[in-house]
């Protein structure tokens, strides 16, 4: 009993995190630019393709990959931005999901042209499939290695929001653009940054997720982005607490009721959000504005 | 939000329309067309046109490109060869997606808008239930080539007697009944599962279980954990398994899902303490090239169709020109959309027509030679039978991909439904 709990806290550790990764980016887009980006589970999905195409080209090395992916992926990121979603900012969120929405489809059939319609399989990553002995238990290593990357980048944001420079402006930009503007930020270009911060973070999700799942297809980030708004929503949208905690309940809710209550594994998710949002339709952490 | 429903994109089509003309007129080197005076004169008013649908968009997209490879080989083939009955056969390709609404969409643009006068393909199981119905008043005949449901053929075909539906490819009977004869053999007496949270999964568990009890009454059934459509993390359902310790495992995961499967339960040591491990659809090609080292040997496979069954010429060859055709080996997909087809082929020749009607009469009965050996179209249902063998998984230094093995064929008339597919004697074992 002992090893079959432990075992399903740590898959729901590993799951929980992430979906942490590709909400907090989704979250932290959200909270300071106000876009509702559906397109960031094609970041993720991108993220994922790129690292794989650097692992086929230039040898399996994962951590290169890891690196120059999400890379790429902001660049695509930055012209997103840029040319599109810079205009539809002041627009009411209805504009904002179709246009999003949009890039969804565009980057789903661009992946099938450049990358083909089939699933792709990565090359052996042998250095990443080691497995520790838990309880009588292997568990991967891998795992283990992202329930770690988990709360870092959780621990990065936080630092990075509340102590730095770059976190100061960026809070008082969302909280009044005008006013920033009129004392000199260049409002714009710290949006671009923050919308590019995020784009990485959910490649970076992408480029994790390849030894993980071991498979890409076109149109994996729209499982992913869905789990990510579910935990946005629980957290409170906008608020990164909240995804964090979000994501900790939803991945250990799922792999304790896909184990000890089968019939209702993909019920319990839906339950959960609308529980919370009746209760606290501002969700967990939600701020009132 | 269905993940397919955001991928349909009418492009691919256009590509499939693009490819089906650059292949044929690749074609044409060294083969001898007899014109003029001296062809044998046109019974059929050409052109015959297929229309065939199967997954081109989403996680199993890939799925869609093996089908369109069998069926494009034989649409080049019979063409160079003065088409059918001296009318040349055309071919339109969509995605069917996996909603059943799209695959009833295409069937009524295929016959209404584009006269079709023979459908093919659907992969889900679903889809095909409902064009039951559709292909009724359709009225056109539907080769099913993928899409595994018993119901289909008993329901449908046999008890409401939609005529219209035939299928080319073995159902579930393979995955169940023949798996549970292959079981009964293994020093495995409880079994578990991890399978699809549908009915593909739940019927082909059911067809295992019971026939296993029957075959080897001191079987036990562990536990079930049931993986819903899009899976990606199935640490939870291994730990699932790896909990009630069973000494077989058997699993109706197939495509991406089951790569990713396999690749996590053996990561947790899930082959280390299961010996018995048996895939019904693990043989597919996209499987085995797509874990490559990772699938573990000795664990049982098997498919619609395999390319090292049956070892005789006709199949040999068959898969050399695939090769070279497509840089590819076949699918069992490719096989079953490439024998739709010829099926086609044969019908309208023998029938001397291609008249819905007499298609449906000629079929029934019928029996062809094919890539996947002799198959018969079983009157009563529709339902082909063919052999295919089940095989333990072993490397073999010619293939980048593991192979079956040892090979353990269960006839299909040993392991397959019949009718009048209720009462005694109408389930396996049959010992004949």
């Amino acid at each position: 009993m002992l090893q079959s709990v432990a075992h399903v806290i740590l898959a729901g550790l590993s799951t929980g995190m992430f979906i942490w990764l590709v909400a907090s980016g989704l979250t932290l887009i959200f909270g300071v630019l106000g876009v509702l980006n559906f397109a960031h589970g094609s970041f993720y999905m991108l993220g994922a393709y790129f690292c794989f195409t650097v692992l086929k080209y230039l040898g399996a090395n994962f951590w290169l990959g890891l690196l120059l992916g999400p890379i790429c992926v902001c660049i695509i990121g930055f012209l997103v931005e840029r040319f599109f979603l810079r205009y539809v900012y002041h627009l009411a969120l209805p504009y904002q999901l179709l246009l999003t929405f949009a890039f969804v489809l565009i980057f789903d059939n661009l992946v099938k042209m450049v990358w083909g319609a089939g699933s792709l399989t990565p090359p052996d990553l042998r250095s990443l499939s080691g497995s520790l002995e838990i309880i009588g238990r292997k568990f991967p290593i891998y795992n283990l290695f992202i329930i770690g990357v988990g709360p870092l980048v959780a621990l990065g944001l936080w630092l990075m929001i509340e102590k730095s420079w770059w976190g100061r402006i960026i809070r008082a930009a969302s909280s009044d653009r005008e006013m920033a503007a009129a004392i000199g930020v260049p409002v714009p270009a710290l949006f671009t940054s923050v919308f590019l911060f995020g784009t990485w973070l959910g490649a970076i999700g992408g480029g994790l997720a390849v030894p993980y799942v071991g498979l890409l297809t076109s149109g994996m980030g729209e499982t992913i982005i869905i789990e990510a708004f579910i935990v946005a929503v629980i957290g409170g949208l906008g608020s990164l607490k909240g995804a964090f905690v979000g994501a900790l309940i939803i991945g250990i809710l799922t792999a304790f009721g896909t184990r000890f209550f089968p019939a209702f594994d993909m019920f319990l998710t839906f339950i959960l959000m609308a529980i919370v949002l009746l209760w606290k339709p501002q969700g967990l952490f939600g701020g009132t504005k | 939000m269905s993940n397919q429903g955001m991928n349909r994109r009418d492009f691919l089509k256009w590509i499939a329309s693009g490819s089906v003309v650059a292949g044929a007129s690749a074609l044409g080197t060294g083969v001898v067309v007899p014109s003029g005076l001296w062809a044998a004169p046109a019974r059929i008013k050409g052109p015959i046109k297929v229309g065939y649908q199967a997954v081109l968009s989403g996680a199993l997209a890939g799925y869609g490109e093996f089908h369109k490879m069998g069926a494009q080989m034989a649409l080049e083939e019979i063409n160079a060869k003065g088409g059918i009955a001296g009318a040349k056969v055309e071919m339109e390709f969509r995605d069917s997606t996996t909603k059943t609404d799209d695959a009833i969409k295409n069937a009524r643009y295929f016959v209404d808008s584009w006269e079709a006068d023979y459908l093919a393909g659907i992969d889900s199981s679903g889809q095909a239930l409902a064009l039951g119905p559709v292909m009724e008043k359709l009225d056109r005949v539907l080769m099913v080539t993928h899409a595994a449901t018993e119901k289909l053929t008993e329901e449908w075909v046999f008890k409401k007697g939609v005529k219209q539906i035939f299928r080319i490819c073995t159902p579930t009977y393979q995955d169940g009944h023949a798996a549970a004869f292959v079981a009964k053999d293994l020093p495995a007496l409880k079994w578990a599962t991890v399978s699809p949270k549908y009915e593909y999964g739940f019927t082909c568990w059911k067809m295992f279980q019971e026939t296993l009890k029957k075959l080897k009454p001191g079987v036990s059934f562990a536990t079930e954990s049931w993986a819903p459509f899009g899976t990606t993390d199935f640490r939870s359902h291994i730990n699932t398994v790896m909990d009630a310790n069973p000494d077989g495992l058997y699993s109706t995961e197939w495509a991406g899902e089951l790569i990713t499967f396999m690749k996590q339960a053996k990561q947790a040591g899930l082959f280390d303490k299961i010996k018995h491990v048996m895939l019904p659809v693990g043989a597919a090609m996209d499987v085995l090239e797509g874990l490559g080292a990772d699938m573990p040997d000795n664990i049982w496979i098997s498919g619609r169709y395999f390319f090292l069954y049956p070892n005789n010429k006709n199949n040999n060859e068959w898969v050399a020109r695939f090769r070279k055709r497509w840089n590819h080996y076949p699918a069992y997909v490719s096989e079953t959309g490439y024998s739709a087809l010829y099926a086609l082929k044969a019908a309208v020749e023998k029938a001397g027509s291609k008249d819905t009607k007499a298609l449906i009469s000629t079929l029934e009965g019928m029996e062809m030679n094919s890539p996947a050996g002799h198959r018969v179209f079983r009157k009563e249902d529709h339902q082909a039978m063919y052999d295919v063998p089940w095989g333990k998984t072993k490397t073999d230094p010619k293939y980048p991909f593991k192979i079956m093995g040892e090979q353990k064929l269960i006839p299909a008339r040993m392991c397959f439904n019949r009718p009048p597919f209720e009462g005694p004697g109408s389930e396996p074992p049959f010992q004949k």
